[in-house]
């Protein structure tokens, strides 16, 4: 997006130029999603009938699915921004320098690799991947483990044996694809990526000398947690609106063709927004596809749906989220192609 | 988004999420009962945090002890606590009077003004505002669980695979979760249901023409993901959509039983209304 047209006059680190810049990021998509948002629900309204919209069945499951999917996410969020918050304001940046390898090509696969060890769903591994970035982990490495952290985690795996018993090669395709992908964007992100693309919201950046690490630490974590909410709400509302309005005998339609499957169970993931310790059950129940198209819906979920761009777009900008997803979306489908040839 | 209400939609969030968790199962109607000592746990986290920015910052609304930052109500001026922190209030009285804390807590939010500044912190995300209606709604108004108008969608039949069935008991009406009557209908072979009176619970899902089904829907994690489990219900008219019922009954002979030509229906006998299970996701065979 174009920049705030801050007067030149003040220099940048002027503080009216930097809530000139904050105060404009966040409303222009914030407005541009609450008037889709308000239009989609007066849509439903007006097709139920206008009277009948706060006590239809239709509204009222709506608004079921939204406070669902918050109430959901919210352990993981507040996860999230916890270890990102201890990260900002407790560990030093060039610990990471020395965790990772010093060549960003190596330090992808690593870093992808790690994304094991964070046990949530993907609420949790944007704000992290935030404060990564801004503790001095190249974004290359950064994004990476953004992606395999949610997929991949014991949590996860774990569930997708139970949703699939006597399957163990679906959890190996889960994990190869799902790495894949990772550092294979990891690594065009090194190579196409612009940095003028992620436009992260002017904020502390670690500890600065002076002021205590415990309060630094809860007004962060109360920052980071108010600004990944407030998307998480807007993501909600958009998946609530597609569960409620898109007939679910559109499934059957694509079963029966095993590319056109694999493609509409990759867009089902994105538009269903279910969170990454829950969609192998769902993956398990459509038994009318083939396991290919069933592990697809499953390693592009946790990468890409509607509350994560969401999410995204409000950590790292929207110029980022809308690149960065469909790409994502793309390389995931691919791996998964393969990975399905090759393992299922 | 000011400080003070930061905090309050802080502490509104997290009553909200306490009083669906901690003081009802009302979470139940969104989320899997595993997950409700997460939530339990997020709404304490909330509501602590609502407390201490509160107990920081103060609380949003006009009070009296306004004059706070002026040096002659401040009872000592400069670094009272002794921890050598610059005291905004007395070092930078321009930059203090913009504190609407009490003064025994200045110390700790009155960072320099360079770093004050070049925060946003100050002003929260306009975006936290989306927040607000679901902690209302949660805190006054629960959306109700998910009921026929989810389960008349079509949305996928649950089907689990047994591997094996344990014996029915040898006499009287057998109760079953809607999960096993359907699966020992379609998949045991010996096909044991054959005559048997069976008790089954759910809710009412109105069909087309005087039809109805009685439904479940289970969820593996929140409500988003629901699926349902139906069975056509016959000899009785139907209650209203989203009553809940105990029925007892036969299973209508119509296809081969232990096939998936099997029809997923019953005769019913007898039909009880009972409450809203506290658990609505939760398939298990009625108790006695």
């Amino acid at each position: 997006m174009n920049e705030p047209d801050i007067p030149a006059a003040l220099p940048p680190t002027h503080p009216a130029a930097l809530h000139a810049r904050a105060d404009r990021a966040t409303p222009a998509s914030v407005r541009v999603a609450g008037v889709v948002s308000m239009l989609t629900v007066c849509g439903i309204g007006w097709a139920a009938g206008l009277d009948e919209l706060l006590t239809s069945a239709g509204f009222r499951a709506w608004q079921t699915i939204t406070v669902a999917v918050l109430v959901q996410a919210l352990p993981f969020l507040l996860l999230g921004t916890l270890v990102s918050g201890a990260v900002n304001a407790f560990v030093p940046a060039h610990v990471f320098g020395r965790m990772l390898p010093r060549n960003p090509a190596l330090a992808v696969p690593v870093a992808s690799a790690a994304g094991v060890v964070l046990p949530g769903c993907e609420c949790a591994s944007v704000p992290v991947a935030g404060s990564l970035i801004r503790r001095g982990v190249t974004p290359a490495a950064a994004f990476a483990f953004l992606l395999s952290a949610p997929a991949i985690n014991p949590v996860v795996l774990v569930s997708t044996a139970v949703a699939f018993p006597g399957a163990p090669e679906m959890v190996a395709a889960r994990l190869v694809a799902s790495l894949a992908t990772a550092a294979l964007m990891g690594w065009l992100w090194l190579r196409f990526g612009r940095a003028k693309w992620l436009r992260m919201p002017a904020r502390h950046s670690g500890h600065a000398p002076g002021n205590s690490r415990w309060e630094e630490f809860r007004t962060g974590f109360q920052h980071d947690f108010l600004h990944a909410g407030g998307f998480l709400v807007l993501g909600a509302m958009a998946a609530a609106t597609f569960n409620v309005t898109v007939p679910r005998s559109v499934l059957d339609t694509f079963a029966d063709s095993p590319w056109l499957s694999v493609l509409f169970l990759a867009a089902l993931a994105i538009v269903l927004a279910v969170c990454s310790e829950a969609d192998a059950f769902l993956a398990a129940s459509l038994t009318g596809f083939s396991p290919t198209a069933r592990l697809a819906f499953m390693v592009v979920g946790p990468m890409v749906d509607l509350k994560l761009i969401a999410l995204q777009a409000g950590t790292f900008g929207r110029a980022f989220a809308w690149r960065f997803s469909a790409a994502t979306a793309v390389v995931a489908v691919a791996c998964t192609a393969l990975t399905g040839w090759w393992l299922l | 988004m000011r400080p003070g209400l930061q905090n309050v939609l802080l502490l509104l969030l997290g009553a909200g999420v306490l009083r669906i968790s901690l003081f009802s199962d009302i979470c139940l109607r969104y989320v899997k009962e595993g997950l409700q000592p997460y939530v339990v746990v997020a709404g304490l986290m909330l509501t602590a945090l609502g407390a201490l920015g509160v107990a920081r910052d103060g609380i949003p609304f006009p009070t009296r002890r306004q004059p706070v930052a002026s040096p002659d109500v401040h009872p000592h001026p400069a670094g009272h606590d002794g921890s050598g922190h610059g005291d905004a209030s007395g070092a930078e009285p321009g930059h203090g009077n913009g504190h609407r804390h009490a003064p025994e807590h200045d110390v700790d939010l009155a960072p320099d003004p360079a770093s004050e500044h070049g925060h946003d912190h100050s002003r929260g995300p306009r975006v936290a505002w989306l927040l607000l209606p679901p902690a209302l709604a949660l805190l006054l108004f629960a959306p109700p669980a998910l009921g026929s108008y989810t389960a008349a969608r079509d949305s996928p039949q649950l089907v689990v695979d047994y591997d094996s069935f344990t014996p029915l008991p040898a006499s009287g009406p057998v109760p079953l979760s809607m999960t096993e009557y359907v699966a020992r209908l379609q998949q045991e072979e010996s096909g044991s249901l054959k005559g048997r009176t069976v008790v089954l619970q759910g809710f009412v899902t109105p069909g087309k023409g005087g039809t109805w089904k009685l439904t479940r829907l289970v969820v593996s994690c929140c409500a988003a993901d629901s699926q349902s489990l139906s069975v056509a219900a016959h000899g009785r008219q139907a209650p209203p959509a989203d009553t809940w019922v105990r029925v007892t009954g036969t299973w209508r002979p119509e296809g081969t039983l232990g096939t998936t030509s099997a029809a997923i229906a019953l005769d019913i006998a007898t039909l009880e209304r009972i409450p809203e299970p506290a658990n609505p996701y939760l398939d298990r065979a009625p108790g006695r």
